[in-house]
């Protein structure tokens, strides 16, 4: 077996309307990290590496040092830095003993690409991102 | 293609990386380097991916060095003379053994794709996928370790900059001690011996990793090497010169009397 077990993305909305296929290829890509509690996962103005999904353990979403929510298994995070190649726009802290599947911006890319559905999700997701900016 | 070699058959670095092939080489030519394991950029992914069939092949590979393991990482395009990784990508000490090997070759793998490494890589122009290699040696436990210039690395003058600590060399490597300075020129007169202050060192657990000791307060600002082991370390310097060529960076630790090279590379910055 290479990369992340399928079961793992599964649970996962991004990939929620995928067949077994497209998930199992996909799981191949991934590879599992581990964060102790506490430790940073992804700094806010850093330079983006990979995009992030939970399998076990919660970590909170800082922006500019304040709390702004908790993520939770199946949630994901990472992915605004390796779409348009700028910086991190928040920092993740693990709140917990943290397991994740990650995948690295050379592979997530063609993932994206190759998997529109996956593509249709993000851009919904950052539709609703930029709604909620823009009644702030 | 072999991707898993001992160190000593390491002669491509796209493969296996500059470090591991600048200790394969230091190996062919005599130097003393603690005995280990080269694993290619391909199969140390392979392992950070939860392939089995890898896994059990570099198990059985590195088993016969037994325990505990130093986890070095050599990346494939690491430490050119425009480029130095350093502290970007991981060593790992103390890996009790070949069972703790998976996880301790996944860690090295994301800290090759990690944020700051990634960052790193932009900034000085890199915009490849990352390779990372690994070199798995013998942990050696020294009594004292530290790092080497085989040219002054501020001044650039012909001379050798020794600095030098307690147990092991991660502790003048993190810089979280004032090391001895010494500095030996090419006659090999001693021109300084300046103790530092040495509060800590980092040692070995029997049970894997490592542990900072506090240093009993008589030895603090004792120097810890003598004249002989100076003559030894200048000897070794010279000696990678030969192999290398001029200004090398070197880390070298000193058990039970003897002296290793750990690492020699390129000084990525010499003179003003």
């Amino acid at each position: 077996m290479t990369g992340v077990p399928v079961e793992a993305l599964q649970r996962v909305p991004l990939f929620a309307d995928l067949n077994k296929h497209e998930i199992k290829r996909i799981a191949g890509l991934f590879k599992e990290r581990r964060f102790s509690e506490g430790e940073t996962v992804i700094q806010q103005g850093s330079g983006g590496a990979a995009f992030f999904v939970i399998d076990s353990g919660e970590a909170t979403v800082f922006v500019d040092g304040k709390e702004q929510r908790v993520l939770k298994p199946g949630d994901y995070f990472g992915e605004l830095a390796l779409i348009d190649e700028g910086t991190r726009t928040a920092t993740v802290t693990a709140s917990s003993e943290l397991v994740c599947s990650g995948v690295t911006f050379w592979d997530f890319r063609p993932l994206v690409e190759e998997n529109g559905v996956i593509g249709w999700k993000l851009l919904q997701s950052m539709v609703k991102i930029y709604r909620a900016a823009q009644q702030e | 293609m072999k991707e898993v070699v001992p160190l000593v058959k390491a002669e491509d670095s796209t493969i296996f990386g500059s470090k591991a092939v600048g200790l394969g080489q230091a190996m062919r030519d005599g130097l003393p380097v603690p005995p280990g394991v080269a694993l290619s950029g391909s199969i140390v992914e392979a392992v950070a991916g939860g392939d089995e069939r890898t896994i059990k092949k570099v198990a059985k590979s590195v088993r016969p060095l037994g325990g505990p393991l130093a986890v070095r990482s050599s990346a494939v395009d690491e430490d050119g003379a425009q480029a130095s990784f350093a502290g970007q990508h991981l060593t790992l000490l103390n890996v009790p053994s070949s069972g703790e090997l998976t996880s301790a070759l996944s860690e090295i793998w994301w800290s090759a794709n990690s944020d700051s490494a990634i960052t790193y890589r932009q900034r000085v122009g890199l915009f490849t996928r990352p390779s990372v290699g690994v070199v798995v040696q013998v942990l050696v436990d020294p009594d004292t370790a530290g790092v080497m210039f085989t040219q002054n690395p501020i001044t650039g003058a012909d001379e050798q900059v020794i600095e030098a600590s307690w147990g092991l060399g991660e502790a003048v490597v993190a810089g979280r001690v004032i090391p001895d300075h010494y500095r030996v020129d090419r006659s090999g007169e001693v021109l300084e011996r300046t103790p530092g202050r040495k509060s800590i060192a980092f040692r070995t657990l029997s049970e894997g990793g490592t542990v900072e000791e506090e240093i009993p307060p008589q030895l603090v600002e004792r120097l810890c090497l003598d004249d002989d082991q100076l003559g030894e370390l200048t000897r070794l310097a010279d000696r990678c010169e030969h192999v290398y060529g001029r200004a090398r960076d070197i880390e070298w630790a000193i058990a039970g009397g003897t002296l290793y090279l750990l690492q020699c590379r390129a000084v990525t910055r010499a003179g003003p």
